[in-house]
């Protein structure tokens, strides 16, 4: 039998032409991407500013939730520390890019170095912090991360408050223009029309947004796809296994660390870029909850959740703020319903426990469930967050079903 | 006390695992109180025991898992007892778990694929951008992982999550993966348990194929006793973490100790059963190899 | 002299105070495997009952029905969530607490407003002299009461059929299920109990020299899950020790504020972290934690 084995299996790759690296994909994916994107890049010439503002901050919203579900969701490690590493881009970004002077009673000071590259050093200074507390992140258990990292947040405020010079205190400062080799995201220079449309600082931002989520979502997509990304969901589901299979346990738990700060760095100075400002009560640990809520709505372990997740919930504040008058239950702040805010918190914890209940999938798991609808009823394949979600892995006994996560 | 008949070819670059007085304490509790044996370059060596005996122990003391108080586990010039289990998976090798410890949402490939880690490189930043050298190992090392997964039978599920799959197929799932590391040596922790008549005897055969194909030694902890005899080379028996019996399957099921630690426990070796299979066994190991090498 | 001394006094008093709360934190991860992020908001929930319950129903009533509440929202919470979750992964049913934190702490905060709501403590506000050491009232009061309780907690703990139910549960829960050991009702105990120890903390909190209940009550109670951790998520033990640790750092931190200026105002705030920190630094799994024996 051997011989016709070892033959059938190299027939079978080759006739196929397809190997165990590349799974079958279908071309549905790549055709919705191009369109959501042609949609993308065309909405400047049709939508308010208002929107592409909204459309800026979610994007930014998008990087965030991308590098904590590699760290959360795909790895298994619980951070609450996402807002403090927003916070060291942000604050990198302003310092490095933002010039010195005195505000109010502040003295302010900053190094007026290009915006590019205070952007690129948020992005490094929030993956140096994250390195300095990876040997922390990277020996403890998923769960005692999560209360570790809390005290990363109030350690990130104090500094906010405290370190006046660079932060701008209590009341924050302001954040400096994006510009990239002297095209400036603002609203002129140089002044800009495109189809006699003025692209002003809301459209250039959009599209600058635009390129940072895409390449966000690129990079972590291709890093699940890969060696690393197979190492970081096997540690999820079993560190034993993945450290027996060869992987350096502490040194990748420390790496998607890293990476996961790396990318709120961006997120962070995104922000600034967005608010147009920062201050301290902008990365407090409402932040961090509310990237966790992203992440878990979106669908814990899914890339494209991540970003269906931080557009629901960045964008659902401020659609109740714009339509307070419209929507249900919800009123402006002072007439006895709920402030908007409040309102899209509830909505928020909710949502979060009905879908660990309900849907450990999340969003990411709906769209799945429709679109195998359509293609073969009752096919059941589930998703890798179901299996985040519910099950750590299969320890299966011979009389019992798959695990939870698998029926589903 | 030589070397029993082992595969033809045996690999040049396996070298026998030398267990020397290896103690492991939980506690105030003893799980294996020196035990030492041998696996011969290119046998398959078995370890049996009554429940709680200290197999899984000896298992996760020789992956790393669990670290020896005393003793010592050499494989070759590398000293086990004190590598941590990465390094020990790098230096070739592998096990299989009895709980399987699959990542129930990833496919069948990328569960094998993990096996591929320590043979491969991409890093992160490789693997982000997807740089030609990340994809063009990706596709090197998922050919021979077809290969593997077809050698145990898996060829047609390459792409289903492990979670649907069965529990047989879990469990050569399990096997594949240690597999793929391309072990010397191959420890197998209950591959059969909770199989059916027929999955088990092709898990054995598959055994045979694996050590007469690729000439690595194969350690095997396993409860059932027909595949044990069959397919051994040596069988070392322990009983409350001490070790009662070493030697062939013939010397081992005469051993009065042995038969007095089974019949202790309710757990009965039937000499008849037991022979017959090594009988058969004999006659299995001839086969041709298979194994894609 | 005298003021380290009193520094001291008030660390432990504030201590008692997070061990109250790290305890029932360290209980509920024992008995269901869930880290509650839902305490902080238990908390000021109990605060917050009181307080409004005060006028009506006269101090002491208003303790117990206050406590009461927070006793069973716990064990609402218990019921309605995370007894539908038993052997999903701990990191969902912490992600879980989250959702039902972020609720009930939105409500709270809606409710008070920006009013500071007043706790009506019958001992009021002022303090007792014990030699030249000086300690409010309430605080004294504080450590009696939580030191009866927690002694009170041990004893049931090792003694009670609860306990021994608990501590089996905790030690290997599939074992103990099969030695007839209701898992569920272990942990709905558990988290009953915890409420009822977030409610007495609740009580003392926000008293002298605390102004009183405001929203800043939720993140004086998050410093408590620092001192579960740095006691051992999983030690009863731990969580005393922690509990006294946080308070007396953050009590010293706070006296010596004007030594330590350069380190901005308000440091004592974060020192439970910072201390945290430094003890997961060398000890990953906390002072009195078990390591993680791995089941392969």
């Amino acid at each position: 039998m051997s011989e016709s084995t070892a033959t059938a299996a190299r027939g079978a790759t080759r006739s196929t032409g397809r190997t165990a690296a590349g799974p079958r994909r279908s071309l549905l994916r790549p055709l919705l991407l191009a369109v959501v994107l042609l949609v993308a890049l065309a909405l400047p010439l049709y939508v308010e500013e208002f929107w592409l503002r909204t459309g800026f901050a979610v994007c930014g919203a998008v990087v965030g939730a991308i590098g904590l579900n590699l760290l959360v969701g795909t790895t298994g490690q619980l951070s609450l520390a996402h807002a403090f590493f927003l916070a060291v881009g942000a604050v990198t970004y302003v310092f490095v890019s933002g010039e010195s002077g005195g505000l109010g009673l502040a003295d302010l000071s900053g190094l007026a170095w290009p915006p590019v590259v205070g952007m690129i050093a948020g992005v490094l200074l929030a993956g140096l912090a994250g390195l300095l507390f990876s040997p922390i992140a990277a020996r403890l258990r998923g769960i005692y991360l999560g209360v570790a990292s809390l005290g990363l947040v109030f350690i990130g405020q104090h500094v906010l408050n405290s370190w006046t010079q660079v932060t701008g205190g209590f009341n924050g400062r302001s954040a400096p223009e994006f510009s990239l080799f002297g095209f400036t995201f603002g609203n002129t220079d140089p002044d800009l029309y495109v189809l006699e449309v003025p692209f002003r600082e809301a459209e250039r931002l959009w599209y600058l947004g635009l390129v940072l989520a895409l390449g966000a979502y690129l990079f972590a997509r291709n890093l699940l796809r890969s060696r690393p990304g197979r190492a970081l969901q096997t540690l999820r589901d079993s560190e034993v296994a993945a450290s027996v299979m060869g992987v350096n346990v502490q040194r990748y738990k420390a790496r998607v660390f890293l990476v996961s700060s790396m990318y709120a760095g961006l997120a962070g100075v995104m922000y600034a870029l967005s608010i147009g400002s920062i201050a301290p009560e902008s990365f407090g640990l409402e932040v961090s909850i509310l990237y966790l809520a992203m992440i878990v709505l979106g669908g814990l372990g899914s890339v494209g959740g991540a970003v269906l997740g931080a557009l629901f919930v960045s964008a659902l504040p401020l659609v109740f703020q714009r339509y307070a008058d419209v929507v249900p239950l919800v009123g402006g702040s002072g007439e006895g319903g709920l402030a908007p805010g409040e309102a899209a918190r509830f909505l928020f914890g909710l949502a979060i426990i009905l879908v660990i209940l309900f849907q450990p999938a999340g969003l990411a798991g709906l769209a799945d469930r429709f679109r195998r609808r359509g293609r073969d009823p009752g096919g059941g394949r589930p998703t890798s967050a179901s299996a985040a979600a519910t099950s750590s892995s299969t320890t299966a006994v011979p009389s019992d079903p798959p695990a939870q996560g698998s029926t589903s | 006390m030589s070397a029993p008949a082992a595969a033809a070819d045996v690999r040049s670059d396996v070298p026998p695992v030398l267990v020397e007085g290896v103690t492991v304490r939980f506690g105030a509790i003893t799980a294996l109180s020196e035990v030492s044996f041998t696996v011969e370059p290119g046998t398959i060596h078995a370890i049996i025991g009554p429940n709680g005996a200290g197999k899984s122990t000896m298992f996760n003391v020789l992956s790393g898992v669990y670290r020896a108080a005393e003793g010592q586990v050499r494989f070759g010039e590398h000293r086990l007892d004190r590598m941590r289990p990465y390094q020990i998976a790098g230096i070739g090798v592998a096990r299989s778990f009895q709980n399987i410890a699959l990542s129930a949402g990833q496919t069948v490939a990328e569960n094998l694929m993990l096996g591929r880690h320590h043979l491969t490189r991409a890093g992160f930043v490789a693997a982000g951008l997807r740089l030609p050298r990340a994809t063009r190992e990706g596709r090197v090392h998922g050919e021979r992982v077809a290969e593997i997964a077809e050698f145990l039978e898996l060829g047609d599920k390459l792409h289903t999550p492990v979670g649907v799959l069965s529990y047989g197929d879990q469990k050569r799932v399990e096997v594949a993966r240690a597999l793929c590391t391309e072990p010397r040596l191959l420890l197998l922790d209950e591959p059969v348990a909770g199989m059916n008549a027929e999955e088990t005897d092709r898990m054995a055969e598959a055994v045979v194929e694996i050590r007469s194909a690729l000439g690595i030694s194969v350690l095997l902890v396993e409860h059932d006793m027909g595949m044990v005899m069959s397919l051994a080379d040596r069988v070392t028996v322990l009983d409350f973490g001490r070790r009662i019996a070493d030697g062939t399957p013939a010397e081992v099921q005469r051993d009065p100790e042995v038969i007095r630690a089974y019949l202790g426990s309710g757990d009965e070796i039937d000499p008849a059963e037991a022979a017959e299979a090594a009988a058969s066994g004999a006659s299995s190991s001839s086969e041709t190899p298979g194994m894609p090498s | 002299m005298t003021q380290f001394l009193s520094l001291l006094l008030n660390g432990i008093s504030l201590g008692a105070i997070y061990a109250l709360i790290a305890l029932g934190f360290v209980v509920i991860f024992k008995a269901s495997e869930v880290v509650s992020f839902t305490h902080g908001s238990l908390l000021l929930l109990g605060a917050y009952s009181i307080a409004r319950l005060s006028e009506p129903l006269g101090f002491y009533l208003a303790v117990v029905v206050g406590v009461a509440i927070t006793a069973f929202a716990a064990f609402l919470i218990e019921r309605l969530i995370i007894n539908r979750l038993r052997g999903a992964p701990v990191i969902s049913l912490a992600i879980v607490t989250i959702g039902v934190d972020i609720i009930l702490l939105t409500e709270l905060i809606r409710r008070i407003g920006s009013d500071i709501l007043n706790v009506p403590h019958p001992w009021g506000g002022g303090s007792v002299r014990i030699g030249d050491v000086g300690i409010s009232e309430n605080r004294l009061i504080a450590t009696l009461v939580a030191g009866v309780l927690i002694a009170l907690f041990f004893l049931a703990f090792k003694f009670s059929n609860w306990g021994v139910a608990m501590r089996a549960s905790a030690e290997d829960g599939e074992t103990a299920a099969l030695m007839g050991i209701r898992l569920g009702r272990v942990s709905v105990l558990a988290w009953v109990i915890a409420g009822v120890l977030a409610g007495v903390a609740a009580l003392f909190l926000v008293g002298s020299p605390t102004p009183g209940v405001s929203p800043t009550a939720y993140s004086v109670a998050l410093r408590a899950f620092p001192a579960a951790i740095l006691g051992g998520l999983d030690s009863t033990g731990g969580a005393l020790v922690g509990g006294l640790l946080i308070g007396l750092a953050e009590s010293f931190a706070a006296g010596y504020q004007d030594q330590l200026l350069f380190l901005g105002r308000g440091f004592g705030d974060v020192v439970p972290y910072i201390v945290m920190i430094a003890v997961l630094l060398f000890r990953p799994s906390g002072l009195f934690g078990t390591r993680e024996l791995t089941r392969v």
